[in-house]
């Protein structure tokens, strides 16, 4: 580089050459009446320490925000595979009425249910049946078995539904109950059921018949 | 009067008193004795982070800093002026060169100044642009070649020219 043109008539061009030799001892008193800054220069970080406490930051929300996703807003729900599960193990569990089979349900890939949930379609789907077999027993002149039905409905409606308090979310999970478990809304809905098993068991099944052809197998 | 340790080791840096001085008066200061005694006036006041091995890196770049300032505060103060006021270039022996120099960016000129007329070494002419050594190898390369372009198409410009420009 020493030897390139351009460089030498830049050198060549300098207009102050030479550098003055000052010996102003003036100044250099007056600067050092001045105290000096005596700190010295805060020591640097080394780099490879703060990307290390970037990393761990960064690391750090990340975990808090995936701990809170999966806890604290989603904590009660569940993908398909596991209301799928819930589902099967309800069959276990529930009475079917005789000559009823389970339906085999395909919950899509997407599905995403409160917890319970496979276990509350489960109830939903043995509640229905039950109300189907009774409308058969009724038209039979069955009365053994319209009165089973009347008593496992009882049962369910006992022991497996309840009713969500007034103003829940649907995300509400009710505590202390046993699976599997359906809850109905806060809108009379419930109530409209067990009018309508009394009014069956009272000889009126008009509206047991149409909840069945409504929701049956 | 005994100098402290403080003062002998400044004693060192203010050796450079002159070399500052030249360098502002090399870009163009309108007042290069100023500019030094800033530089070395906060070259004390920050002594502790002024390299120790040697200082005219720290010293160029601070005094670059001073220089622009003068400058800004020029335009600011004196806006009548704005005309003719030179920026804080360079302004060379060269016509010729002078105007091909005014075509760089400024931070390809202040590569190849402070290699061509500081005498800086690579190496330290980074420091004082504050860059890695690598880095500055290829911006004075880069100016280097620019410089050469513009000196091939800067035509010598006619005296009546230069004289206007001169007033």
């Amino acid at each position: 580089m020493k030897n390139d043109t351009t460089l030498m008539r830049l050198r060549a061009a300098n207009p102050v050459a030479e550098a003055p030799t000052i010996d102003n001892d003036a100044l250099f008193d007056r600067i050092v009446a001045v105290p000096a800054e005596t700190a010295r220069p805060r020591r640097r970080a080394p780099r490879r320490m703060l990307v290390l406490v970037a990393v761990t930051f960064v690391a750090t929300v990340a975990a808090s925000t995936a701990y809170a996703l999966t806890h604290w807003v989603f904590g009660d729900v569940e993908h398909a595979p596991a209301s799928h599960a819930e589902y099967l193990r309800a069959q276990t569990i529930l009475t079917f009425p005789p000559g009823y089979t389970w339906p085999n349900i395909h919950f899509r890939a997407d599905t995403v249910m409160n917890r319970g949930g496979g276990g509350s379609f489960a109830v939903s789907i043995d509640q229905d049946a039950w109300e189907c077999y009774w409308v058969g027993a009724i038209k039979r002149g069955d009365s053994a078995a319209a009165a089973r039905a009347h008593q496992e409905l009882d049962d369910l409606m006992a022991n497996r539904i309840s009713i969500a308090p007034a103003g829940a979310s649907e995300n509400y999970a009710p505590t202390g109950v046993t699976f599997p478990h359906l809850l109905f809304a806060d809108d009379g809905g419930y109530q409209h059921k067990r009018q309508m098993y009394a009014d069956a068991a009272a000889g009126k099944p008009a509206q047991l018949e149409q909840s069945c052809r409504a929701n049956g197998p | 009067m005994t100098d402290t340790i403080d003062e002998a080791r400044f004693r060192g840096i203010f050796s450079h008193l002159g070399e500052v001085t030249a360098y502002a008066a090399r870009r163009g200061s309108r007042d290069p004795d100023g500019v030094a005694a800033e530089v070395m006036t906060i070259a004390w006041r920050r002594l502790a982070v002024v390299p120790a091995d040697d200082p005219r890196p720290w010293l160029y770049g601070t005094a670059r800093n001073v220089v622009y300032a003068e400058a800004r505060s020029r335009r600011r103060t004196t806006p009548a002026d704005v005309a003719t006021a030179p920026a804080p270039e360079v302004q060379s022996l060269d016509p010729e060169l002078d105007a091909a120099l005014r075509n760089l960016r400024s931070s390809d000129r202040e590569a190849l100044l402070l290699v061509a007329w500081e005498d800086l070494t690579p190496t330290d002419a980074a420091a004082a642009l504050g860059i890695t050594a690598t880095a500055f190898r290829v911006r004075l390369f880069r100016a280097r070649r620019r410089l050469q372009a513009a000196l091939a198409t800067t035509q010598p410009a006619p005296l009546t020219t230069l004289d206007v420009e001169g007033t």
